[in-house]
């Protein structure tokens, strides 16, 4: 059956090993094999150590163990770690240690795709740089134009943003790009994909030919690590294979809905324990986030709800509300799939299958974060059965069917 | 018993305690904002801003009208209970972790972490009763411990510092002189850090819980042990209930291990134990992290778990619990 699948599909795991192997065979990266157990052992300078154990970190995870000091030393790097195991930090603490204070002046730049991601590591480098005195900017979409020029006119060391809001920016020379020395994409096969590569690439045009490069994700398809290679200078390379991506601690289940219509029926059964804890519910378009919220509401259901297409001050609202615990369900679209740390989600929807299946272990690593366990439960009618079945080959996980106690899952 | 969930902390829980009437529950977090609950219904009353870190630890006077708290933003503070605001501020060279008042008030006991070339030290602060009086300046500093010193408490009659962490050994300070009068057993002992010490209500005996996975429970005085409790997994909290003969023990595995395993291996129940038979008498699950901190009510009717998931769980015992037989 596998061998049957058609050329280049992203499901075809047989293709992607193969890829694989012929990148990782290549003369084009470079080796690096230290570990370093604690922080102190890192040579990081005081004050960042001082952010760090602020911050509340006690000692390094896996990731951080391997790759925070190769970053330091300048070095290109690739580094995928399974969903909420510390890449953030990583990419922060790698930046901050490198930065020259005495210049305020643009020295990092950190690209996300979403505006809530580019916030959320935006307050990461900032507590963790407090002790340095560090200045950095979020740099994003749907906010004052005017009021990003004023404050990269008066001088901060790092920007973090998405993209189109960074490109305009360099484009009108409100961010000068001339002492620019680092550049780091999160969530990196998402920003050299499809949609965003142009602007990926155009950035980059823009910055200076010297420059240290550094990509984090928690998927790295072939695809993207192929592109990696026309901006990067020997990367030191830290990598997770396909059937070890997943996360053990999120138990995954589906319950099987013979129609679509019989979706919101599930979900307000389910609704109850949705709400003991913070849950949130991944549907596939923008459209279907509007209904679904008007129909859970109409039904007496507290809901919270967001897009992209919602205005950013709306956006903010919700994420802040979702954050502190005054929502406790979100319904909304691959927005939010990557990336975001909100402590208390423990139960993430698959309300619609992720069309692409990166995006499933993106979805379901919104639960089961650093330190805690997590339930995803995927909604599947007899249209989704093979994408399910070739989700759960693919990333060696085994998906059961939903038991009646699911409140004893929570 | 259903618990009562209490929403507010945006990271983990490191600490727990309720004032001496047991009407207020003091919460501390990796957030920088400790929380103030009412211990029955589990309403928020307040929080205290101002920390610029993950705050370890906090202690309030008997009279219920001061809070103290240790950061790892590298200061203790001290605030007023009823109006948070904050009064003093303790600065120290390396993140602050465990601090604790005397009897009286008048003293407080506050421990420093090893960073970089700073050995960690256990301090005494006089505690001034006009806070205009109030200095930074120590009565005493005990160095010479290696390792982080996760918890320093007063012994009887302020006469003596009890202090334990990660070298696995308790040690008993005479708390004029700095002299180290007792140190724990090494076979008898634990055998990997210890997370956390609590003392019973008339300071006589406390239990120390460890990574080991086993709590122990030692005389105050001669720091003989008296009872192990023994567990499958990491001990991060451990209290002595104040009205009744059990210990509840609260932990899991690591935080760093927690999402690469599965669910099964988390072990998140708070684990009550006979404290003088060492058996098992039953658990409360519902954290989906490890629980990092526990609390009994003075009035012993009811318990308190904070975990690495962000919750404070306020459980009240069912008549069931008062009328075990073993």
């Amino acid at each position: 059956m596998a061998g049957l699948a058609p050329e280049g599909s992203q499901f075809d795991d047989k293709q992607y090993d193969k890829k694989m192997q012929e990148i990782l065979t290549e003369d084009f990266f470079t080796s690096y094999d230290d570990v370093c157990e604690s922080f102190d052992s890192m040579g990081l300078q005081e004050n960042l150590l001082r952010g760090i154990y602020a911050y509340g970190f006690e000692k390094p995870s896996a990731i951080q163990q391997r790759g925070i000091v190769p970053f330091c030393k300048g070095l290109d790097v690739i580094q995928q770690a399974q969903s909420g195991t510390g890449k953030t930090a990583t990419f922060c603490s790698g930046i901050l240690q490198q930065l020259d204070y005495g210049l305020v002046e643009c020295q990092a730049l950190v690209l996300a795709p979403t505006r809530e991601l580019a916030q959320q590591i935006e307050k990461v480098m900032r507590a963790l740089g407090d002790y340095l005195g560090v200045k950095v900017h979020a740099c994003v979409g749907g906010t004052s134009v005017r009021e990003d020029q004023r404050i990269l006119a008066s001088g901060v060391h790092v920007v973090v943003g998405t993209p189109g809001r960074v490109f305009d920016m360099l484009r009108r020379q409100s961010l000068r790009p001339d002492n620019i020395k680092m550049f780091v994409l999160d969530e990196a096969d998402e920003m050299l994909s499809r949609g965003f590569k142009d602007q990926i690439y155009d950035i980059f045009q823009l910055l200076p030919s010297k420059i240290q490069v550094g990509v984090f994700s928690a998927t790295m398809p072939p695809e993207a690590l192929e592109i990696t290679r026309k901006f990067m200078n020997k990367p030191v390379r830290i990598l997770v294979k396909r059937d070890e991506l997943t996360l053990e601690g999120i138990k995954q289940f589906y319950v099987n809905i013979d129609k679509e219509d019989w979706k919101l029926d599930t979900l307000c059964d389910l609704y109850e324990t949705l709400a003991i804890t913070q849950s949130v519910i991944f549907v596939n378009t923008r459209r279907k986030v509007d209904w679904l919220t008007d129909k859970m509401r109409s039904r007496d259901h507290t809901v919270s709800a967001t897009h992209g297409d919602m205005d950013q001050n709306t956006r903010d609202i919700i994420m802040r509300e979702f954050r502190s615990g005054s929502s406790r369900v979100l319904i909304t679209t691959d927005l939010l799939a990557r990336g975001i740390d909100v402590q208390q989600v423990s139960l993430v929807i698959n309300y619609d299958l992720p069309t692409q299946p990166e995006n499933y272990l993106h979805r379901i690593g919104r639960s089961g974060r650093f330190g805690r366990k997590g339930v995803a439960i995927n909604f599947v009618t007899r249209d989704d059965e093979r994408m399910l079945f070739d989700i759960q080959r693919f990333y060696n996980v085994t998906v059961e069917e939903l038991p009646a106690n699911v409140a004893d899952l929570l | 018993m259903r618990p009562i969930l209490m929403k507010g902390h945006e990271r983990p829980l490191t600490f727990l305690r309720y004032n001496r009437d047991g009407d207020l529950l003091f919460s501390c977090a990796k957030d920088h904002t400790p929380t103030v609950w009412y211990a029955d219904n589990g309403d928020r009353l307040g929080t205290y801003r101002g920390h610029n870190g993950a705050v370890w630890t906090c202690d309030v006077s008997r009279d219920s009208a001061r809070l103290i708290t240790g950061s790892a933003d590298q200061t203790a503070k001290l605030w007023d209970v009823s109006t948070g605001k904050e009064l003093f501020s303790f600065r120290f060279d390396a993140p602050a972790r465990s601090v604790e008042f005397a009897i009286g008030d008048a003293l407080a006991v506050v421990t420093t972490d090893n960073f970089m070339d700073h050995v960690p030290t256990v301090q005494v602060k006089r505690i001034a009763e006009d806070i205009d009086d109030q200095t930074e300046e120590s009565a005493l500093v005990i160095t010479g411990i290696k390792g982080r010193i996760n918890r320093a408490v007063w012994g009887p009659l302020n006469r003596t510092i009890i202090t334990a962490g990660e070298d696995a050994t308790v040690r008993i300070w005479d708390s004029e002189t700095g002299q180290l009068l007792k140190e724990s057993d090494k076979e008898s002992g634990h055998q990997k850090t210890i997370s956390s010490l609590s003392k019973s209500l008339d300071w006589s005996h406390f239990i120390t819980g460890s990574l080991d996975k086993s709590a122990k429970l030692w005389d105050t005085r001669t720091l003989t042990l008296i009872k192990t409790y023994v567990t499958e997994r990491p001990v991060n909290a451990v209290d002595i209930s104040p009205t009744h003969d059990t210990v509840v023990l609260g932990g899991g595995q690591d935080a760093m291990n927690v999402t690469m395993t599965d669910r099964r291996a988390g072990k998140f129940e708070a684990k009550f134990y006979h404290k003088i038979l060492q058996e098992e008498i039953g658990g409360v699950k519902g954290h989906f992290g490890p629980i990092n901190a526990l609390a009994f009510n003075p009035d012993g009717r009811s318990f308190s778990s904070g975990g690495e998931d962000g919750y404070v769980r306020l459980h009240h015992f069912d008549s069931d619990y008062f009328s075990i037989k073993m």
